[in-house]
């Protein structure tokens, strides 16, 4: 029973082991690689798709290193894009409302001549 | 006096006999004879006035449908026509506001700034500050373009359409017309047509555009004074700076050129692949560089549309262009609308990974226009139909890398996309409804490989 536990998480670990590898070289080929100097097809999008994600993960690191010294982190200072989207629908409205206003004083103006 | 009908085939019929000489009487090659008759109904639809105009811009950007003679001869097609006296654009702002120009503004100019088929343009400053739609105020004494439709432009567009319908109807089924459906064409354009006549449809993408660019102040396009915009009548910022074809001065003056190219190719990216709508109708005269260092778009009276699902299904085939995947492109043109018979998947799979692997530029930069125009020809050598908006998003993409190109020549708007395409693409994989799709299928390879 203890084998088998430990030759599963033998095989875990091993597991782990190499899909790290395995990401870090298509990190590798993703960054030092242009599509230029790519093979092509499928292989090539996750490398370029790797290289991305290990950005993304630089960006996540300088967050918690920058909430660990007590500062904002940045997507914490992004505004929220649904408030932003009603914003501009209310504000579209009011463009439409100012051009009712414009046609109203039109209509007026037609009524006093 | 003739009937319209009238004028319109004989403009047409002269034009083609003054070119019979270009077409050696019909004799020179396929080429030649060819590009004879594009100048011909060039010339004819600029004499034929503004309905004509607009469908030969039409025309331009539709390759998928048209000979690459007729298209290019169309692309040189002026929108310049002569002005109409002040007058005739006072009368329209007067019948629209039941004002003169000067009670609703500071100033008018009665020289127009530009004069084209449908409107003409005229500078004015504000009287009172104005808060657009998004942005920072533009204040009392801001200089904005008035831009009026032309009195008796709506009724003789109108007009012409129904003509040109009538004749699409009898040309559809003729050897002319085995590429396209001439009536599907006429309706298609009668509807761009209309959307223009209303300029608050062009002032609300304009908006749109404003707010879909907020976090990026290298992109700017012109803020809406609703308060003096009608449907014949558009007021906005007035932007200055310099075309595409004055470079020379932009670059003296410090512009950079290089980075603008670059951010000019994302902006449109980003319009297409991340929020589906597009402004399809970049030319030069609608782009400029500006003394603050930002790239300007005007004029969104031709607009394109996408659902969510085209805008992931072009992504794929941008993403398949950028990795040279063969296989992805057939596969998701597929769901685009683009049908290959199963007899035809061979060639044309061959065919578009030689365009993919093909580095056609000598700085080996790839061209993305090389690939869109061959694929588009690909599949008309196989007799595939293209479905329009296919045609008109690659016409779009070509039209900014050659943007891009006048602003920096060595750009390379494949990389340019690339993270683009890949971000999008990474992003879709966390989507929960595909994850579900696509779980048991994943699986299963996992298991495949596992026991191989």
């Amino acid at each position: 029973m203890t084998d088998d536990v430990m030759r599963f998480f033998a095989t875990w670990l091993f597991t782990h082991e190499a899909a790290d590898e395995e990401i870090k070289a298509a990190i590798r080929r993703g960054i030092a690689e242009g599509p230029e100097g790519m093979t092509g097809g499928p292989d090539a999008f996750v490398d370029g798709l790797a290289a991305m994600v290990e950005e993304e993960k630089e960006k996540l690191k300088l967050d918690l290193e920058a909430r660990a010294r007590g500062e904002q982190a940045s997507e914490e200072k992004e505004s929220d894009p649904a408030l932003d989207e009603i914003r501009f629908e209310v504000a579209e409205l009011r463009g439409r409302l100012d051009t009712m206003e414009s046609l109203l004083e039109t209509i007026l103006r037609k009524l006093g001549e | 006096m003739p009937s319209r009908n009238a004028v319109i085939v004989g403009v047409t019929l002269g034009q083609l006999v003054r070119q019979l000489p270009s077409a050696r009487f019909g004799l020179a090659p396929g080429r030649v004879r060819r590009a004879a008759w594009a100048r011909a109904l060039r010339l004819s639809f600029e004499r034929l006035g503004p309905a004509f105009v607009k469908l030969g811009q039409l025309i331009s950007v539709r390759p998928d449908e048209f000979s690459a003679e007729l298209v290019a001869e169309m692309q040189s097609m002026q929108d310049a026509v002569p002005p109409i006296p002040a007058s005739a654009i006072r009368s329209v702002i007067r019948h629209e506001f039941a004002a003169e120009p000067e009670e609703l503004f500071a100033s008018f100019d009665d020289t127009p700034l530009a004069a084209a088929s449908i409107a003409q343009v005229h500078r004015a400053t504000l009287a009172a500050p104005c808060r657009p739609v998004w942005g920072a105020v533009l204040p009392a004494g801001a200089e904005v373009v008035v831009k009026v439709v032309r009195p008796g432009a709506a009724e003789s567009i109108r007009g012409d359409v129904a003509i040109v319908r009538r004749l699409a109807t009898r040309l559809a089924g003729t050897r002319f017309a085995r590429r396209f459906d001439p009536v599907a064409l006429v309706d298609e354009f009668a509807e761009t047509v209309d959307r223009e006549l209303d300029l608050r449809k062009e002032g609300r993408f304009a908006d749109r555009f404003v707010f879909d660019f907020r976090d990026d102040d290298k992109v700017v396009a012109p803020r809406i004074v609703w308060s003096r915009t009608t449907a014949k009548v558009l007021t906005m910022e007035h932007i200055t700076g310099w075309r595409l074809s004055d470079l020379e001065t932009a670059r003296a003056a410090g512009v950079d050129c290089k980075g603008l190219a670059i951010h000019g190719a994302t902006a449109f990216m980003r319009q297409v692949f991340v929020y589906g709508r597009y402004h399809a109708d970049l030319h030069p005269a609608n782009i400029f560089v500006t003394p603050e260092n930002t790239i300007a778009y005007l004029d969104f009276g031709i607009v394109g549309y996408l659902t969510p699902e085209e805008r992931m299904n072009i992504t794929q085939v941008m993403a398949a262009l950028v990795y040279r995947d063969p296989d992805r492109a057939l596969r998701y043109s597929e769901k685009l609308g683009v049908h290959v018979p199963p007899e035809h998947i061979e060639p044309v799979r061959r065919g578009l990974g030689e365009l993919l692997d093909g580095d056609v530029r000598p700085d080996g930069t790839r061209d993305f226009a090389h690939f869109g125009l061959g694929f588009l020809k690909l599949l008309g050598e196989h007799d595939i139909a293209i479905p329009g908006g296919y045609g008109l998003l690659i016409k779009s993409l070509a039209t900014v890398e050659g943007v891009a190109r006048a602003l920096y020549p060595e750009i390379d708007i494949v990389s340019t996309a690339r993270p683009f395409t890949t971000r999008i693409l990474g992003r879709a994989m966390g989507d929960p409804v595909r994850v579900r799709e696509r779980m048991p299928a994943a699986v299963r390879a996992a298991l495949r490989v596992l026991t191989e």
